[in-house]
């Protein structure tokens, strides 16, 4: 039961964090509304991506699908991070005046542009590892008609909705500004796990040059095939042993966060 | 604000870039294979023996009855698979070294080394 517990928790956590503050973002804004049907859109194709997602994998017939599905989940987590980049991004700009230039009729086209960028953030964190928790449950429904497992993978998925739920009530329990840097922060951590794990697949799939393999291995300090090496792994992309391509990346990744991000002002309605 | 398009933008340029580069993606058909197979939350057999330098393959059927990730981020690999489910995964060529793969799904028992000289 405990195993089942912790990886339906694992598979489950990414999503639930990334929309709950998606969610507690939109409903401390009561002027940014608009935004809601496009998460819950996103949420629902996430869930058919997900279903999608795994019977591709349990129905692997071909080895041609099996080198498409690889390559599909590399693009994937890359285009989950550039996503969430640029939503940390538009929450900046974004974080006072939203009312102001939505009055104005300044955010339309750009807004458009964001609400289809929340539900594709949202589709993707919800498909991309809820694929594997249904293989999982699958397996495990088929194989061995355990009562255990059901139990564990429940209270998993319970545990991972707390966290939804505090995520998405975060600012009523704190003030907006402290929700909105903490949560910034998670997002930017977990977008630079997602760029390492997207590079590293495609390094693994020889697309990109390893420049340096491995660049370390600090495996004595944090073994990441464990499990605590593992989640640290998956929510800020420490490997143990990355690929030089992997880690400039992310320096670069890291660069731009802090340098340019973090720095970003509010932006200012014009006349 | 012309950001957001322009990061649309690229994503498509990606996704586009993925699908044009599939084809010459190696199908592994010619190389140096290893048989997996894993049952009852264990592989069998638990260490393979690669020579270092060459891409080799291994094919890795799921005999048990139920699900099984095998993974190893040292070797960016990870392949879910389903109970009777059977695929492969192709990897780059190896320096001498130990390098290990588990189940994620059966962390305490599900472990291959890959000794490679």
């Amino acid at each position: 039961m405990g195993n089942a517990l912790f990886i339906v928790w694992r598979e489950t956590i990414e999503a639930m964090l990334v929309i709950g503050i998606l969610h507690g973002w939109l409903s401390a804004r009561p002027d940014a509304r608009a935004g809601f049907p496009w998460l819950w859109g996103g949420i629902a194709a996430g869930l058919g991506l997900a279903v999608f997602l795994a019977v591709t994998i349990m129905n692997v017939q071909t080895w041609v699908s099996a080198s498409a599905l690889e390559w599909f989940q590399a693009i994937m987590p890359l285009a989950a991070c550039a996503l969430i980049f640029q939503m940390v991004w538009w929450m900046r700009r974004h974080g006072a005046g939203l009312k102001k230039e939505l009055e104005a009729g300044m955010a339309s086209a750009a807004d458009r542009a964001n609400w289809l960028a929340i539900a594709v953030l949202a589709a993707v964190a919800v498909g991309r590892e809820g694929a594997e928790t249904v293989v999982f449950l699958y397996g495990s429904v088929k194989g061995s008609a355990n009562g255990d497992i059901a139990l564990g993978s429940a209270a998993g998925f319970l545990l991972a909705l707390a966290a939804y739920w505090l995520l998405s009530r975060g600012t009523r329990f704190v003030s907006w500004r402290a929700f909105f840097r903490v949560t910034e922060v998670m997002l930017l951590l977990l977008g630079g796990a997602l760029l390492v794990d997207g590079a590293e697949k495609l390094v693994g799939l020889e697309a990109l040059p390893p420049l340096a393999d491995p660049l370390w291995n600090m495996g004595f300090l944090l073994d990441d095939s464990t499990r605590t090496g593992g989640l640290v792994a998956a929510f800020t992309g420490y490997r143990a042993a990355p690929s030089g391509m992997a880690y400039t990346l992310l320096a670069v990744y890291w660069t731009l966060a802090l340098g340019v991000l973090l720095k970003l002002k509010p932006m200012r309605r014009k006349g | 604000m012309n950001t957001n398009r322009f990061i649309l933008d690229q994503l498509a340029a990606v996704f586009a870039a993925a699908v044009f580069l599939l084809p010459t993606v190696a199908q592994g058909a010619d190389l140096l294979t290893y048989s997996v197979v894993a049952r009852a939350g264990r592989f069998i057999p638990d260490t393979l023996n690669v020579p270092a330098g060459v891409r080799f393959k291994i094919v890795i059927r799921n005999e048990g009855r139920d699900a099984i990730e095998f993974e190893s981020l040292q070797l960016r690999k990870e392949k879910v698979l389903a109970p009777g489910a059977a695929s492969f995964i192709v990897i780059a060529p190896l320096k001498p070294g130990e390098y290990e793969f588990f189940d994620e799904f059966h962390p305490n028992t599900g472990r291959t080394r890959i000794v490679v000289k």
